[in-house]
């Protein structure tokens, strides 16, 4: 007998044993293992966070969240910084689809120059780091263009997604069966109506679950714009440790809103593709 | 069946060849004329070029050399020729091609709404009554996976039928459905036969073929073997080629 054989024999052994327990009822079944993993996970969390030897002062953290003052509450440092995070990820997204839809029917166009033109975007995009075309648009190209430190920012992250949207919504569209092409051709469609009535509605659909990762990547991404001094929630984070030393609350606090706001983003986009299956079923 | 008037030429096809990758030949000097409410049937072994030959008639293939002129349009390079033999030849595909994203009402009515810019009230009485005439009324607001193989390639000649064409090409129609939904969309298209419609049809169903064809086109290996009357081509075809070709299809149960 081989290892394997006898690996997966031992399993169905198990199996059969488990069975023994007489544990029908799934949602009990469920529970005891996700309470079984979770009971490990905390614990190997908790003994790395004693080894720092380092002293928790969660009551401090309130300060950077929200202000009191005599007109009431306002947005703490975190909060401020969330909300330029927001807007700089927002208005980067929808610029980067548009880039990025552009630059895929570039691809996919019979101009040569169009297909040149989108390749080397394509390729000097996504192989250099973000970090590097940050400082080159922000030092370089920004005094050229006269812009200021915001539209660099967000004209570096658009571009760099884009490269990426690029590649998602080109494979949405070639995805799409010669068979289409050809009826929409057959009833006298042109070109553009034929994207635009039969092949993008089919498309779209196919990539959405990639254009969702991808705009999680970017709000992620959004915070490599601290380094040029835009105070977003990361920089804000940065700060707020230097002046406090309260470096894990105040990291744990950015992950959570990273977190929540990709999980709110998730969850808008997934009722969204439920919609539209529901649709067209 | 009540005899019909065949009229002038409405498809002419003068000495056209077409090579796949620089190397296959699918059209070898290939000339063909087609009448107003003429049914021509092409029937050949597979690779023969009839479907490449059909596909060139609204411009979905590109020719290499010889002309197309249908009704009086060259198929050239004129954006506005090919546009208006587009819209005035209807297709119907092997697969249906229908749109998989639109209901069966949207299929039918993206065409004149988009392209003849017809209006809305038009274009639905217009879609009820082509899908009344394939008789699929009951499932206009369904989408086409909804449908068996015989229905989707009802609506998809509805959909061509729209367009209200010239000329309808069919690209092996029957070929991918189920043996009981053959008949279905037969049925359809012998009542358009009837209804006097220019038809080009490449079939493999001898029994259509024999009973709405005018005319039986011969093809192999890009071009014309032999083409005569139906009687002509069932009792006493001239070629050995296709001697050979009828007894092995009519051997297998090609027939009916």
């Amino acid at each position: 007998m081989t290892f394997v054989q006898g690996l997966l024999a031992g399993v169905d052994e198990l199996r059969h044993k488990a069975h023994l327990f007489k544990i029908r009822n799934p949602f009990i079944y469920e529970s005891i293992k996700f309470l079984f993993f979770s009971f490990f996970i905390i614990l190997f969390v908790a003994r790395g966070l004693n080894g720092l030897n380092y002293r928790w002062q969660w009551y401090r953290m309130s300060d950077y969240i929200y202000e009191i003052t005599e007109n009431g509450i306002s947005a703490g440092p975190l909060l401020s910084g969330l909300r330029l995070t927001l807007f700089v990820s927002a208005v980067s997204l929808i610029l980067s689809v548009v880039i990025g839809f552009v630059s895929a029917l570039f691809r996919l166009s019979e101009s040569v120059t169009a297909v040149i033109v989108s390749r080397v975007y394509l390729e000097a995009v996504r192989n250099t780091p973000l970090l590097i075309q940050l400082f080159l648009i922000y030092f370089v190209v920004s005094p050229i263009l006269g812009i200021g430190r915001m539209l660099s920012a967000i004209l570096a992250l658009s571009l760099f997604e884009g490269a990426y949207t690029s590649e998602i919504i080109r494979s949405g569209i070639i995805s799409i069966e010669k068979g289409q092409w050809e009826a929409a051709h057959s009833i006298g469609l042109s070109r553009v109506q034929t994207y635009r009535r039969v092949i993008l509605p089919q498309a779209f659909r196919q990539v959405l679950p990639m254009l969702a990762s991808q705009a999680i990547s970017l709000v992620k991404d959004s915070a490599l714009v601290s380094t040029i001094a835009i105070y977003e929630l990361t920089m804000h984070g940065q700060v707020a440790i230097s002046e406090s030393f309260l470096t894990f609350e105040i990291w744990f606090t950015v992950a959570a809103i990273y977190l929540i706001i990709n999980s709110c983003l998730s969850l808008i986009i997934h009722i969204f593709e439920r919609r539209m299956n529901k649709v067209s079923i | 069946m009540k005899e019909k008037i065949i009229g002038e030429t409405i498809i002419e096809v003068d000495s056209v060849s077409k090579t796949f990758d620089r190397r296959i030949k699918a059209l070898r000097d290939v000339s063909l004329k087609v009448k107003q409410k003429e049914v021509v049937v092409i029937i050949g072994p597979s690779g023969s070029g009839k479907s490449t030959l059909l596909r060139c008639l609204n411009g979905l293939e590109e020719t290499e050399r010889g002309s197309i002129i249908i009704d009086d349009t060259p198929l050239d390079e004129h954006h506005k020729n090919r546009l208006k033999i587009r819209t005035e030849v209807g297709m119907v595909f092997q697969n249906f091609n229908l749109f998989p994203h639109m209901t069966v009402r949207d299929n039918i009515r993206t065409g004149p709404r988009f392209v003849r810019k017809e209006a809305i009230d038009e274009v639905d009485i217009r879609t009820e009554d082509l899908l009344e005439k394939v008789g699929i009324t009951d499932k206009i607001d369904s989408f086409p996976r909804q449908l068996s193989g015989g229905q989707q390639q009802r609506v998809a000649i509805a959909r061509a039928l729209a367009m209200n064409p010239l000329i309808m090409l069919f690209d092996e129609p029957t070929s991918a459905l189920d043996p009981e939904m053959v008949g279905e969309v037969l049925e359809v298209m012998k009542t358009l036969a009837h209804e006097g419609m220019t038809m080009v049809v490449v079939t493999h169903e001898m029994g259509f073929a024999r009973e709405v064809g005018d005319r039986i086109i011969f093809m192999d290996e890009g071009k014309i073997v032999e083409e005569s009357s139906v009687e002509d081509f069932f009792e006493n075809p001239e070629k050995e080629r296709t001697k050979l070709f009828l007894s092995k299809i009519l051997d297998n149960g090609g027939c009916e």
